[in-house]
């Protein structure tokens, strides 16, 4: 059977960080990935990225969503390049649309969306839903909210089963969605959304009742089966999320990483 | 007073006075002044065709109606002395536990572990305490070492297992099930009725109280006490064994009889045997055997009635991988022919309904060669295809849009392009078939799950296939409902169309199809005439299957029969 999501059960030290660690080291990516423009720096970063996800034995992720990561670096990398504006030509005697500088800046955030998604597929891979919930708890926001947040991440694959099958359905009934006008494609598209619609309300209303049948906010203290320790490999992988961002904004505050000459 | 009485302070389990329910915006009651007592203890079975009433009951007991579901609730309900009406649902789960019939949309957790403690997790117990709970009830259930594994990658039978120890992970005193064996494969539903066996059987504390809902007689016997809903009033509430010793009063209340109770009814004989062997004792007794003349005559009419067209799907080494390289099929060969009535059956995921998609090219084979109607597959569009190959999915609601019954119906006419007049006249004809004639312009949301399996049929039958192919046609259908449906199937074949059934229920192969095709990991295990099949228990066995038991007195008395009416017209006096 097809895997549901993206998590996957290995025995790695990045696996057994605490929640709130692999919260953090997210955003310390997030923040050297948006700090820079210059792509020398992003790759720095990516590469950091590159190496999480091989101590965390998940590149098979990152393998699986190949398309989605190219598609992103080579669209956000033109559209950049074309939309900027720098001084020198890419090559002498180039006409002046393409320069040196847009060229780079384009690389630089084709580069840095790529691996800022990278680095969520890398979270995802090594983060339990619950845990990830936990970790929002502790962080002060309430159980209710991170249930709903994370039970919409749940939903989504079962919502994309059902709309399978329903597209299945109505194909052997000889519904075409393949040919015709985008408008008259969209417009045959209705006898898929009833049915997807209904069945994704009958079963939140099943899951809602089965929720509820199972102490669903019985208690207003909530315990867990997972405990949250920080632990001395957190405590060193804290220290390094904060090297990784003071180090980042110290590089960009003093004017290091920019992509110099755009107009 | 029952011996767990004393534990609960003399107070009932349940306590139903005079209990009626009206869903909002429904005319009828849904419940009609039930009166139910329930001791600590007891293990009760709830029987009843759809619409009875079993799931509002079972919802009763535990708050979820009227707290959750609006409506119009008289009368009162008391669990463990607390009214239903008035504890929240989340508190009333410390005492009783509910488990559902649908088992996918009930497990949301990443890991079999964090299902089972969700509920200790709710109650704010320790988590030594949650731990503990979590490996005692996996244990319970039989799941230990399954602790990480991810809830979609079990079986049926598992998952509903699991379901069952999420749900005693709370510590409920009353464990109540709503139909929780109905979408499970004869394997899985047997793996869950011998964990209710254990439960009821007691020797641990808790729950020693079940009540369970099913719309399956033979399913009865495990209880000691059996009810009798129909129409949302409780018509019996007896004895099980007294209850299942009566075929023709569940017969006529929609619910269908155990087999063996059914036949010694039908041949005028007071016993009420559970087992095959005890029913071959009892008929030697009776000197009663099987008459070789209408037995012959019965098989030489059953080889005559054998398909002599040519082949409608012929299926060459065919394999099957979905694109993350899960490996489905695996080299399949089989030849379908015109005017065959086949069931194809196995496990949950062994690769049935792969094979089927395969058959309107829903999907491709990754290796191997499939002609339909003498042509190859691939020669032939989708929209060719759905004219030559009908496919009825499970469950109706997937496919379902319309406003009106006719439009619905309508629908593949119309994508083929027919003239008005000529889509009007096939809607007639179809609608006639699946008897629906004057529901036209009725909204097929209004209907009933089995008359909009129904609407599903004729919107096939519209396109006029000569195959038919019905995935799980009779789940989530009562026995009635079940009969009508494949009656309706058995009169299509009778027309002269191909029709190949999936499915679990092991009384609709035997009655209906005439050859099983047993399939187990992606392979065919066997391909033989059904009665054939039915004789051999080991092979069943390897396919999760386990033959009807008027099928088992069969093979004991070395005479596979393939239904209750069929035997009792061979058995005669020696």
């Amino acid at each position: 059977m097809p895997a549901t999501d993206l998590y996957l059960d290995r025995p790695t030290f990045v696996h057994r960080l605490d929640p709130r660690l692999k919260l953090a080291g997210l955003t310390a990516l997030f923040v050297s990935c948006l700090a820079f423009t210059h792509p020398v720096y992003i790759a720095a970063a990516a590469f950091c990225v590159a190496i999480l996800a091989a101590s965390a034995r998940s590149l098979s992720n990152l393998w699986r969503m190949r398309f989605l990561l190219v598609l992103l670096f080579v669209f956000s990398g033109l559209l950049w390049c074309l939309f900027t504006r720098g001084r020198t030509p890419l090559f002498p005697g180039w006409p002046s649309f393409i320069s040196r500088e847009s060229a780079l800046y384009g690389l630089g955030t084709g580069l840095r969306l790529a691996s800022m998604v990278a680095a969520g597929l890398v979270f995802v891979s090594v983060t339990r839903v619950e845990e990830f919930s936990l970790a929002l708890q502790r962080l002060g926001v309430p159980f209710v909210i991170t249930f709903a947040f994370t039970t919409a991440f749940r939903l989504v694959p079962a919502l994309l089963a059902s709309a399978g099958t329903v597209v299945e359905a109505q194909r052997s009934r000889g519904l075409d969605l393949e040919s015709g006008s985008i408008f008259s494609r969209l417009l045959r598209h209705l006898p898929l959304l009833v049915p997807v619609m209904v069945s994704a309300i009958r079963n939140i209303d099943l899951m809602a009742m089965a929720l509820e049948s199972r102490g669903f906010r019985a208690s207003p203290r909530r315990t867990s089966l997972i405990q949250l320790h920080m632990r001395g490999s957190d405590w060193i992988a804290l220290l390094l999320c904060l090297g990784l961002v003071g180090g980042s904004l110290w590089l960009r505050l003093t004017g290091h990483g920019a992509v110099a000459g755009l107009r | 007073m029952s011996p767990g009485a004393h534990l609960s302070g003399g107070l009932p389990a349940v306590g139903l006075r005079d209990v009626g329910f009206t869903y909002q915006g429904q005319g009828g009651p849904a419940l009609d002044s039930v009166s139910l007592d329930i001791q600590p203890g007891e293990c009760l079975a709830v029987l009843g065709p759809s619409g009875a009433g079993k799931s509002t009951l079972s919802r009763t007991l535990n708050g979820l109606i009227p707290q959750f579901q609006y409506g119009e609730l008289s009368g009162s309900a008391t669990i463990f002395g607390q009214d239903t009406a008035r504890t929240r649902v989340p508190e009333l789960a410390r005492r009783v536990g509910l488990v559902f019939q649908d088992f996918e949309s009930q497990l949301f957790a990443t890991s079999v572990e964090l299902e089972v403690a969700f509920a200790a997790e709710n109650f704010g117990l320790p988590p030594d305490e949650i731990r503990a709970r979590v490996s005692d009830s996996l244990g319970l259930v039989g799941l230990s070492g399954h602790e990480r594994r991810h809830p979609a990658v079990l079986s049926g039978g598992e998952k509903q297992r699991l379901a069952i120890a999420a749900v005693l992970a709370g510590g409920p005193d009353l464990l109540v099930l709503d139909e929780a064996t109905t979408d499970l494969d004869p394997v899985g539903r047997a793996e869950v009725l011998a964990l209710l066996r254990a439960l009821s059987a007691g020797g641990r504390e808790k729950p020693s109280t079940i009540v369970f809902a099913t719309c399956d007689a033979e399913e009865a016997a495990l209880a000691q006490r059996a009810v009798l809903l129909h129409s949302g009033r409780l018509e019996a509430d007896e004895a099980a064994t007294k209850m299942l010793a009566d075929p023709g009063r569940l017969e006529a209340h929609g619910v269908r009889p155990p087999d063996l109770a059914g036949l010694f009814a039908a041949l005028s004989l007071p016993e009420r045997p559970r087992e095959a062997a005890e029913a071959a004792g009892a008929l030697q007794q009776r000197g009663l055997a099987v008459d070789r003349q209408a037995w012959d005559s019965l098989l030489s009419k059953e080889a005559a009635a054998r398909p002599q067209g040519g082949p409608a799907v012929e299926v060459a080494g065919v394999s099957y991988s979905y694109p993350d390289g899960t490996r489905a099929l695996s080299g399949i060969s089989l030849t379908i022919q015109q005017g065959d009535f086949i069931a194809l059956v196995g496990p949950n995921g062994s690769g049935k309904t792969t094979l089927a998609k395969h058959f309107n090219r829903l999907l491709e084979p990754t290796e191997g060669e499939l002609r339909i109607g003498g042509k190859p597959g691939r020669a032939q569009s989708r929209l060719e295809l759905a004219r030559r190959v009908g496919y009825v999915f499970q469950n109706p609601d997937h496919q379902i849009f319309a406003d009106t019954v006719r439009d619905e119906v309508a629908f593949g006419p119309r994508n083929f392009g027919l003239p008005e007049a000529e889509v009007r006249a096939r809607v007639g004809q179809a609608l006639d078939a699946v008897h629906l004639s004057g529901r036209e312009q009725e909204d097929p949301f209004s209907l009933t799950k089995g008359e909009r399996q129904r609407v599903a049929v004729a919107s096939m039958l519209a396109a006029r296939p000569e195959i038919m192919v019905f995935d799980e046609p009779t789940t989530g259908l009562d026995y009635r409902e079940s009969r009508s449906m494949m009656d309706l199937i058995r009169e299509l074949h009778l027309a002269g169309h191909t029709v190949i059934i999936i499915t679990h229920s092991m009384w609709v192969v035997a009655e209906y199809a005439h050859r099983m095709v047993l399939m187990h990991e992606g392979r065919i295990l066997a391909d033989e005439p059904v009665r054939d099949a039915l004789g051999k228990a080991g092979l069943l066995a390897q396919a999760s299957l386990i033959a009807p038991p008027i099928s088992q007195l069969g093979a004991v008395l070395g005479h596979p029969f393939r239904s209750v009416a069929e035997a009792a017209a061979v058995l005669g006096a020696r």
